[in-house]
């Protein structure tokens, strides 16, 4: 009886499991595969070839590794990578501290004005920068005209203040969330065995922290070296890796981008092992929230309130002022390239006549793709949280790739994969929504995941066991729930796409063009109107979806993050 | 009403097998409970049972029809959820509806039956309410009503008190048992807490390691149990050696004892004694056995007193008396004099599942 009923559903399974979940499996890791690893094998492969000789060799990496201008790149990238993080942190972490702790007046409009400065275009923070520090920036003339030479804003000490005002929101959000979750009665133990507030603060609420503090650090590490945008409109001569690799790889136009890929490996190497590094750190610290017995921000008043108060407002003051500057910027008066007093709408009506195609097509490309990758991260998602295998485990692992691939390098992949037969999409649009897909279809698919991790099997298995298909159990109930994850994730993807420079700065043609790569070149060109009319845009747009998100999200500002 | 078979049921997760060939006959219309510690396979059963997985041989019948191939969808049973898993984005009425919608029910009559249900389990004044206003006892009524408005033919519950506190535990235990009896609907009841088990059911099935170790009424598991794995897991039971000399006389701590004859011979077996059948300085009515020990902890809990009595060459012996204030008053140190009845007495053969000796 059960030698006979053994086979009959052994078949009976491997026929059930040939169901829609497998086909979407099958599915994902085809495009995974196109999209993600072969351009970045393609990357990894030219960079052992001989250029003339197609021979292996190791002669391109041996150059990079010992060149002086390489190594100079190398360390110019670790000291703006380090840099920035430490900046980060050190604005960062106060002022989670200050707002998880004390009662601060307009908590909810600090934390606003961070996710603010967080999606605004990173160069934007640079090139305002520029209007007020660079060479004829207004506080440098009027410093001039009182006799002080100040410093200006080129330079390595400029892309630090740039990257530490642009990136500390992502250690203050996550830092903040953490300590809002600390179970009291740990610092209350502290301060029972003998810890003044000093000790216990570093004693035991920063350790307890420090996840989430070493999480938010190294994205800003990473972030800070990826960054092509800012190192090239403020570092002068002073390199980065992601500077020369785009400037390589333009001037080997016709050869073989040798050498733009063997520093591309470079910095994927970098950025993987400060991921493995704070992975190492962290260890099996590990400590899950109770929830229960939080720390309640205690109000302050007198020296200490004003204090706080100063810290918080002046941090995110300042790391707003690039946006303040930039819709300023974008409403005075101009004449060609040359401002001529009082305010006018003149920007904007060049950005409209000159450039009307890179309004659209940003709208078009970021659009396509924030639907694919909406659909994508959605079904993704699902196989990895509720069809645990092993083909789901290394789709999770595949998707951490992203993260540590700078745009230049993605973008030079997709230049060496797309280029013949019928994957030519050399210049095409095609090819500018697909760099957008891959670059963010994991933070989509974090971002469902996360919702879907939530959400007990147990409602879906009860929707099936009472009577619903499992198709119908999972649009009728796991759906809803997930929306509001999937709405937010959605206004996240759609951000970043609209804000995208360093990947389709290589990818572009004059039909293909988007508003970031309008602005990048026109504030290159001193067309400083222009690009502010330009950010501006970029920027309401932004400010729109992170509206929507704050409506949707039910942790508000750790959607963010 | 309807029977449930269950047929060498197999179920392996890698190496290791949850279920071991599980067959078992469940009337129509009783309460059955499956009860073992955490990892011994009764959650595995009940999701077999629902369709949650597909076990791996055999096959579950209700009323003689075979359900095993079944998706969880047209199986009509009705299952409640330890974590409740009541919907959280519909309301009470909602929720309760959920499944009438699936039979295409008429409008009026899912407002009729779901109004209903909800009054039979006191939810009918926040039908309209949304779950998260609701406590954890009434979020475990509405998951209750959902699965029992479809009129299912098995009710599966999955530890559904697990997650009340201890006072509204015991409230719900006997509203379900009465709303149970009252419908005579075949009921599988997953628990892991032995007091329940045996308060609750008909029939309670012991599960150890992926095997069936006893089936029967609550009265024969805590007072027969069929090895000593039930003697220990279900109610507290003491443990003592018992010496023997090949086909010669028996001792206990050092005194001889007459054993019954299918114990005699059994070189490696333990005498089992519930605590409430051991006398603390009260003369013993039969035929039984008597040690002297040292009381090492007396605990008054109101209806009972519970002792802690160090007995030389044995180690800790537990005793449940009723508390007398002469009993009370005794101190740690003191010398107490223990005494238990024959008739009282169980024997196992050795070994955590050691068979009973009759």
């Amino acid at each position: 009886m059960t030698a006979m009923a053994q086979p009959g559903s052994t078949t009976r399974r491997s026929l059930a499991r040939i169901d829609f979940w497998s086909i979407v499996m099958a599915v994902s890791i085809a495009v995974i595969g196109l999209l993600l690893v072969w351009p970045i094998v393609q990357v990894l492969v030219l960079g052992f070839l001989n250029p003339d000789t197609q021979t292996f060799t190791l002669a391109n990496y041996l150059k990079v590794l010992t060149h002086r201008y390489y190594l100079g790149a190398l360390g110019n990238t670790l000291a703006v990578g380090i840099g920035g993080m430490i900046g980060a942190c050190l604005l960062g972490i106060p002022l989670a501290y200050c707002t998880a702790r004390y009662v601060v007046k307009g908590r909810s409009l600090i934390a606003t004005l961070a996710v603010m400065a967080l999606v605004s275009p990173p160069f934007i923070g640079a090139y305002s920068w520029v209007v007020v520090l660079g060479n004829n920036g207004w506080l440098t003339q009027h410093m001039k005209t009182l006799g002080l030479a100040i410093p200006t804003i080129y330079g390595v000490h400029g892309i630090i203040l740039v990257f530490s005002l642009k990136f500390f929101p992502f250690v203050y959000l996550m830092t903040e969330s953490a300590l809002r979750n600390i179970n009291r009665s740990y610092e209350e133990a502290a301060e029972n065995l003998g810890c003044n507030r000093l000790q216990r603060l570093f004693k035991v609420t920063l350790p307890l922290v420090f996840p989430a503090i070493s999480s938010g650090a190294i994205l800003c590490f990473v972030l800070s070296i990826a960054d092509f945008g800012t190192p090239s409109i403020i570092g002068r001569d002073f390199r980065t890796l992601s500077t020369i690799a785009y400037n390589q790889y333009t001037s080997e136009m016709g050869g073989p981008p040798t050498m733009a890929v063997s520093i591309s490996m470079l910095m994927i190497v970098m950025s993987m092992l400060a991921v493995l590094l704070q992975r190492h750190l962290m260890g099996k610290r590990r400590y899950a929230g109770s929830l229960t017995n939080l720390t309640v921000p205690k109000p302050c008043h007198g020296f200490l309130g004003v204090a706080v108060h100063a810290l918080c407002y002046a941090v995110v003051a300042l790391a707003t002022l690039p946006i303040a500057i930039v819709v300023y910027t974008s409403f005075l008066q101009t004449n060609g390239p040359v401002f001529t007093g009082g305010f006018g709408l003149n920007s904007y009506s060049r950005v409209i006549q000159e450039v009307p195609d890179a309004i659209a097509n940003t709208f078009r490309f970021s659009l396509i793709a924030t639907v694919l990758i909406t659909l994508a991260g959605g079904l993704i998602s699902y196989i990895i949280v509720r069809r645990e295998t092993r083909l789901s485990g290394l789709l999770d692992t595949v998707l951490m790739v992203p993260y540590v691939v700078p745009g230049v390098v993605m973008a030079i992949g997709f230049l060496l994969t797309f280029n013949q037969g019928v994957l030519d999409l050399v210049g095409t649009g095609s090819i500018v929504v697909l760099i957008l897909f891959i670059r963010r279809l994991p933070y989509g698919v974090r971002a469902t995941s996360s919702v879907l991790r939530q959400i007990k099997p147990s409602i879906e298995e009860a929707a099936v066991s009472l009577g619903a298909s499992p198709a119908k159990a999972f649009l009728k109930v796991t759906v809803p729930l997930m929306m509001p994850g999937v709405i937010a994730g959605a206004m996240m993807s759609f951000i970043t796409a609209i804000n995208e420079l360093s990947s389709t700065l290589l990818l572009y043609t004059a039909r293909t063009a988007t508003m970031p790569v309008r602005i990048y070149s026109a504030v290159l060109d001193g067309e400083f109107g222009i690009a502010a009319a330009l950010s501006t845009i970029l920027l309401v747009s932004s400010g729109l979806c992170v509206f929507v998100v704050l409506r949707f999200s039910r942790s508000r500002e750790g959607a963010f993050v | 009403m309807a029977q449930v078979q269950l047929k060498n049921i197999r179920k392996t997760y890698g190496n290791h097998v949850a279920l071991k060939d599980i067959s078992l006959d469940i009337e129509s219309g009783a309460f059955f409970t499956l009860l073992g510690p955490s990892g011994c396979g009764k959650t595995t059963l009940l999701r077999a049972i629902a369709g949650f997985h597909q076990h791996d041989a055999g096959d579950i019948l209700v009323d003689q029809q075979s359900i095993g191939h079944l998706g969880a969808n047209k199986r009509n049973v009705g299952m409640v959820f330890q974590d409740y898993a009541v919907f959280p984005h519909l309301s009470v009425f909602e929720n309760v509806a959920f499944g009438l919608v699936q039979q295409k029910v008429s409008a009026e009559d899912v407002r009729n039956r779901v109004q209903a249900i909800l009054d039979t389990v006191q939810l009918g004044q926040l039908a309209q309410r949304m779950p998260h206003q609701l406590s954890g006892g009434q979020q475990q009524r509405v998951g209750l009503a959902r699965a029992l408005v479809i009129r299912p033919k098995v009710l599966l519950m999955d530890e559904p008190l697990s997650n009340l506190d201890a006072k509204l535990r015991v409230d719900l235990r006997r509203d379900i048992r009465l709303l149970q009896q009252e419908l005579g609907i075949t009921t599988v009841y997953v628990t892991h807490d032995q007091e329940e088990a045996l308060s609750i059911s008909d029939q309670v099935c012991v599960m150890y390691d992926g095997v069936v170790q006893q089936v029967g009424s609550p009265w024969a598991i805590y007072n027969r149990p069929a090895n000593r794995f039930v003697a220990s897991f279900v109610g507290a039971n003491n443990f003592i050696a018992l010496n023997q000399d090949a086909g010669r006389e028996a001792s206990m701590l050092g005194q001889r004892v007459d054993v019954p004859e299918s114990v005699r011979g059994q070189i490696q077996c333990v005498a089992s004694i519930r605590p409430e059948k051991v006398f603390v300085n009260e003369a013993l009515t039969g035929a039984g056995w008597k040690f002297d020990g040292v009381l090492r902890q007396a605990s008054f809990t109101g209806r009972e007193l519970q002792l802690a009595v160090d007995v030389p060459g044995h180690g800790l012996m537990e005793a449940l008396t009723a508390p007398a204030e002469s009993m009370v008053a005794l101190k740690p140190g003191e010398t107490v004099r223990l005494g238990f009845l024959a008739a009282d007495t169980l024997f196992f053969a050795d070994g955590e599942l050691g068979k009973l000796l009759l």
